[in-house]
């Protein structure tokens, strides 16, 4: 999205350089007003967000974990605010949020020489890079579609949401408060540092997602099979090309952006040369001839760009199309998300309505009369209902919905799905 | 300034390409805002605002500008304000995010250069270039402007063409817009063609047409026929963004009386192209948008396309002010926090502001309200735009309006199409505001006095009068804020709305009486909104088109020569020639248009020096001193004025002066007589004209046209008869009926 080779628009790259020599205020504003110019949006969102946490965990004045609690809620609401957009924002905010509590319990329990809390010192492990859990056996798709239908999701979920609203009444920071005041200097420094180390292991996290995910694909992948992607995303290319460089089968790109007037290539050349590199070959779908395709496929694939805690998701627009589609034909829709993009929340409103883009992919401003007679709305997010949903591959392996209370239950803490990111003070 | 110095030398020393270059790239990108206009388009909105402070869909239209920079990575940002400009000064200022020094603020340096006695954009950027602040590339913009383009392989271009040719000073950005009929076509007033070389996207000519134009013929320079190939294209927006380097300042600089960036500027200096060298290139995008709310109907247009998101991502949604909280809703609309809209209302594609409420059974459609505002129950409003904290009462109706802020609209009104009501004003109940002509209701007049209210208008509870620009010497451009404005800033203004030319009513009604240079106002203002209907019929009334430019060149020839006849610190009168000749060529003035001019200029000049302030002379003293007070003076009328030795064109001279004299105001026809003879008789003894020329002069039908063209020149009677004494020869056929009544 954006360009940022030696230009002087400002991007990510330049923000992340500049983070050093910029005061802590500067910083964060330049990043709403990035995200807000959607100068930076999707997956880079993610990195820049721990990026400018870690900025105010190491250089905000804070004298307990109150205090740095109330200064990452304040900056995290602040960003979430400015890009509502994009949830995965909000994620990284709580797992901040979490890995605070978790440091500060910590400290508290070394102090009392207690060990009352093993549970919560134990949460703090996914933010680990987490290959170390045990892989689940990846579900045979057949399988996981008739659980779909069985219907286990609304048990889970109101149960989830009994745990959160209870939690969110008392208030969300008591648990950490008290102990901190004792061996204040100390504590304060080395829970700084723990929490630094804590945001720059969920930052190794994410780079190292789209490769955990990409480890699971030739379970998924099998031999001659037909595969469709939509728009496949970087985590998808990964997986698709990992899976290429062990099978033989063939991949159908479908994507719904008419061809950019002046383009030379076919869309997603680098991705078809890579695969076709390992020879496995790639046929391009105009996506109104995609429903044509799908007996014929054996698995949709797609990303997303979030995944809430019902098991609905956020994705590029025409998604919906391809897993309805699926859907029709029952075959196997696999969503490729990880884990940080998990949100625990449902979707907003905003977010089921998707997206507005630039109607200018549809229709050329230039072209007078369209623009004047004709309403366009590109939509350019999609929500996908969880029924549609088949196997989740998260970087922690592939996850059916039934499971998610307790991966949410793993990353956040409830006291702060409670607090919503949406209106703090400004 | 000490920064500025150390630049300005590694600028110099760019010659050497590869680390000229280097250094470029670790220079702050430098951009200045135009945020003036010298335009009175807006009123009365911009009576008490400045344009760029306006709300577009709730937002200072500044802020779309600064933001567009922030956007593309500028550091430093130089704001040109005029009229207003402490408004301007305060709002940056308030602003937590644009405030210089601001901690948050994307930009490392945010300065305001005021100019005093500043009359067009030509004296900003003649001022720029002597405070030689720009260190390398910069982007001019202006105040208005709303763009989503990115610049940096625009930027990228430009450098790679000023390192290959010194020579390229500028480019500039222009969006195309197709060639069908397209609605900011139409908004957009004058169309500028530019004929680009398609190979390398130069800039080889630049011309304008506008709507009153009958002729559809663009003059074209033979010599670009030598050029290669060239395309001329009228469908480009020109939006007003351009790269430039310093070079280009020093052009400005170099010709004294160029006021608009493109009119005057770039044709002129594209004109000149052979003379200083310098190359002006395109950029034509067609992925991006860029517009500028330059009159009413852009306004309109630019609003359109923020709702309709064709300028992401600055669009209602974005909220890119702190304190926005828009969020988009069904139907296309955007709502920002507490607003209310009642059951069975409602609001498709429009953006409402904060604390807005809406009552049951209204329709708001394709709008845009601002905060606080109370919208009554059944209200339909459409196409309008309402500021903050207006309220609109049961069942009236709103149509493709502007309602300013702090309006009250009373119950059961009809407010039709065009209609435009400034800040404050209040409208009775039941009140139809008229169609034809539209209504222009403001509170305070031109002066910014209040008004008397018309109870015919408003209703008889209502508040404010029809706005009218006053005409003549007392109009108020509203950009324009030092107080003791010479007649040659007030025509500049002039010649601003002809160029602007927004389907207005001022521009409609200066083109209908630009002789005189008074525009009344009362004048049916149609044009406004929909320019596609009506304007046409109304061309056919106006004066012959071509006067619009002649006389352009017209009042500034005759405002520059009468002001070097006054001057007394100079006797030199070479100075003006030159800007006469400058202006000559800029213009393409013909010779008749010319000789008019010069004719006027001394004329004003001899009848001034008869006014008893100015010393009361007596006419031949008056005549005396108005040819020969200036050295060359004389020379100059002999050469440029008559133009040569012909009788016809000492004839044509001889006219010109006739005519100028019988239109100067307040001078009796008598004594115009008089000084038309005193100032023959003296041409004659300065060998400018000669006495075939005056005699030709003296037989020409057209010197008696009128009653008192004939009263004048009955009084050169005497003269005449002298020089046919004098010469013999030829005088018989004409002194027999002139001998009697020569006193």
């Amino acid at each position: 999205m954006a360009p940022s080779h030696a230009g002087y628009a400002p991007s990510l790259d330049k923000l992340v350089k500049s983070l050093k020599g910029n005061s802590l205020e500067q910083s964060i504003e330049s990043l709403i007003f990035l995200l807000k110019r959607r100068q930076v949006s999707g997956d880079d969102c993610a990195v820049v967000t721990a990026h400018i946490l870690l900025q105010v965990v190491a250089r905000s004045k804070w004298s307990d974990v109150d205090q740095l609690l109330g200064r990452i809620q304040n900056a995290g609401a602040r960003l979430a605010r400015a890009a509502p957009h994009e949830p995965v924002i909000g994620n990284i905010v709580r797992r901040v949020l979490g890995l605070i509590r978790d440091e500060a319990s910590e400290d508290r329990n070394a102090d009392d020489l207690g060990s009352e809390t093993a549970s919560e010192i134990q949460s703090l492990a996914p933010s680990n890079p987490p290959p170390a859990q045990p892989q689940r056996p990846p579900p045979v798709p057949i399988l996981t579609r008739s659980t779909t239908i069985s219907g286990g999701l609304p048990v889970s979920k109101s149960m989830f949401n009994l745990l959160s609203v209870a939690s969110a009444g008392d208030s969300p920071m008591t648990g950490a408060s008290t102990p901190v005041s004792q061996a204040q200097g100390a504590s304060v420094h080395s829970l700084r540092s723990e929490v630094i180390d804590g945001i720059e292991e969920i930052m190794d996290e994410i780079q190292q997602a789209d490769d955990q995910i990409a480890s699971f694909a030739d379970i998924q992948i099998h031999p001659g099979e037909f595969i469709l992607a939509y728009q496949p995303t970087k985590t998808v290319e990964r997986f698709l090309v990992k899976a290429a460089s062990k099978r033989k089968f063939t991949v159908l790109i479908a994507s719904i952006a008419p061809p950019q007037p002046g383009a030379t290539e076919a869309p997603y050349a680098a991705l078809r040369k890579k695969l076709n590199a390992h020879g496995v070959t790639t046929i391009n779908l105009a996506s109104n001839g995609l429903m044509a395709y799908i007996p014929r496929v054996n698995k949709v694939i797609f990303g997303a760009k979030a995944v809430y805690q019902n098991g609905g998701l956020l994705v590029d627009s025409g998604a919906c199309i391809a897993a309805e589609a699926a859907r029709e034909f029952l075959k196997p829709v696999i969503v490729l998300s990880p884990i940080y993009k998990f949100c625990p929340e449902d979707p907003s409103d905003e977010a089921v309505i998707g997206e507005l883009g630039n109607p200018s992919t549809f229709v050329s401003y230039a072209s007078g009369p369209q623009v004047e007679e004709l309403e366009v709305e590109n939509t350019v997010t999609d929500y996908i209902p969880p029924a549609l949903v088949d196997v989740y591959i998260t970087n922690l392996g592939p996850q059916t919905r039934h499971h998610f209370a307790s991966i949410l239950a793993d990353h956040y803490k409830v006291e702060d799905i409670g607090y919503s990111l949406h209106d703090g003070e400004v | 300034m000490s920064k500025q110095a150390g630049k300005g030398g590694a600028g110099k020393g760019k010659k050497p390409t590869k680390s000229g270059a280097d250094d470029k790239r670790e220079d702050a990108l430098q951009a200045v805002i135009i945020a003036d206009y010298f335009q009175d388009r807006f009123k009365p909105f911009t009576q008490d605002t400045p344009r760029c402070l306006l709300p577009l869909v709730n937002v200072p239209a500044i802020e779309y500008t600064l933001e567009f920079l922030a956007y593309n990575g500028v550091q430093e940002v130089y704001i040109y304000c005029g009229a207003h400009s402490e408004r301007i000064e305060n709002y940056i200022e308030e602003s937590s995010r644009w405030r210089p020094g601001s901690p948050i603020s994307p930009f490392s340096n945010l300065e305001f250069i005021r100019v005093s006695d500043a009359t067009s954009v030509g004296d900003f950027l003649r001022d720029l270039d002597k405070r030689s602040l720009i260190s390398g590339d910069f982007i001019l913009v202006h105040g208005d402007l709303v763009s989503n383009i990115q610049l940096d392989a625009i930027l990228a271009k430009h450098r790679a063409r000023r390192e290959a040719n010194r020579d390229a000073c500028m480019t500039m950005v222009l969006r195309s817009i197709g060639d069908c009929d397209h609605r900011i076509a139409r908004a957009r007033g004058i169309t500028p063609v530019f004929f680009i070389d398609p190979t390398d996207s130069r800039c080889l000519e630049y011309e304008e047409k506008h709507p009153f134009q009958r002729s559809k013929k663009i003059p074209m320079d033979s010599a670009l026929f030598k050029h290669g190939s060239v395309e001329a294209r009228s469908d480009l927006i020109d939006c007003g963004i351009d790269i430039c380097t310093p070079d280009m300042l020093a052009l400005w600089s170099e010709s004294f009386d160029y006021e608009l960036p493109r009119k005057n500027f770039l044709h002129g200096v594209l004109k000149d192209w052979e003379l200083n060298g310098k190359l002006i290139y395109t950029e034509i995008i067609d992925d991006s948008y860029a517009a500028r709310a330059s009159n009413l109907q852009m306004y309109d247009c630019i609003s359109k396309d923020i709702l309709e998101r064709w300028t992401i991502p600055f669009v209602p949604d974005s909220n890119l002010m702190h304190d926005q909280t828009y969020r988009r809703v069904k139907n296309n609309s955007y709502l920002e926090n507490g607003v209310l809209v009642e059951r069975n209302s409602q609001v498709i594609q429009s953006a409402i502001g904060s604390s807005t409420s809406v009552q049951s059974d209204s329709t708001i459609r394709k709008s845009v309200i601002g905060r606080r505002c109370k919208i009554g129950k059944n209200v339909k409003i459409e196409n309008s735009y309402i500021f903050d904290d207006t309220v609109i009462g049961d069942g009236t109706t709103v149509i493709h309006s502007i309602i300013a802020g702090s309006v009250v609209v009373g119950e059961n009104c009809n407010i039709p199409e065009g209609s435009l009501i400034s800040y404050n004003v209040q409208i009775d109940n039941g009140v139809q505001l008229p169609s034809k002509p539209t209504a222009r209701i403001s509170v305070t007049t031109d002066n910014g006095d209040d008004v008397e209210n018309d109870a015919s208008l408003v209703g008889a509870r209502g508040k404010g009068a029809n706005y009218q620009v006053l005409s003549d010497d007392s109009d108020s451009e509203d950009e324009d804020e030092d107080a003791d404005r010479d007649p040659s800033a007030m025509l500049n203004s002039l010649v601003y709305s002809l160029e602007g030319l927004n389907l207005s009513t001022e521009s409609l009604d200066t083109f209908a009486s630009d002789s005189e240079y008074n525009s009344d106002e009362d004048e049916e203002h149609g044009g406004y909104l929909h320019p596609g209907d009506g304007q046409r019929e109304r061309l056919s009334s106006f004066t012959s088109d071509d006067a619009g430019k002649p006389d352009a060149f017209h009042s500034d020839a005759v405002n520059g020569l009468v002001d070097a006849l006054r001057s007394d610190d100079n006797d030199d009168f070479d100075g003006a020639k030159l800007e006469f000749m400058g202006l000559r060529l800029a213009n393409n003035a013909s010779d008749s248009s010319m000789r008019r001019a010069i004719a006027i200029a001394f004329v004003n000049r001899a009848s001034e020096l008869l006014e008893v302030e100015h010393g009361g002379l007596e006419p031949t003293k008056a005549a005396e001193k108005a040819l020969t007070a200036k050295n060359g003076a004389v020379k100059f009328i002999k050469e440029v004025g008559v133009g040569g030795e012909d009788v016809k064109q000492q004839s044509e001279f001889a006219l010109a002066v006739q005519k100028g004299l019988v239109g100067v105001k307040g001078l009796e026809t008598g004594r115009a007589g008089t000084l038309l003879a005193a100032m023959l008789q003296q041409l004659y003894n300065l060998d400018v004209l000669e006495e075939d020329g005056i005699l030709a002069w003296w037989v020409d039908k057209r010197a008696d046209e009128g009653e008192s063209m004939t009263r004048v020149k009955e009084k050169c009677r005497v003269l005449v008869e002298w020089l046919e004494n004098a010469d013999e020869e030829d005088s018989e056929e004409e002194s027999d009926d002139e001998d009697e009544d020569s006193d």
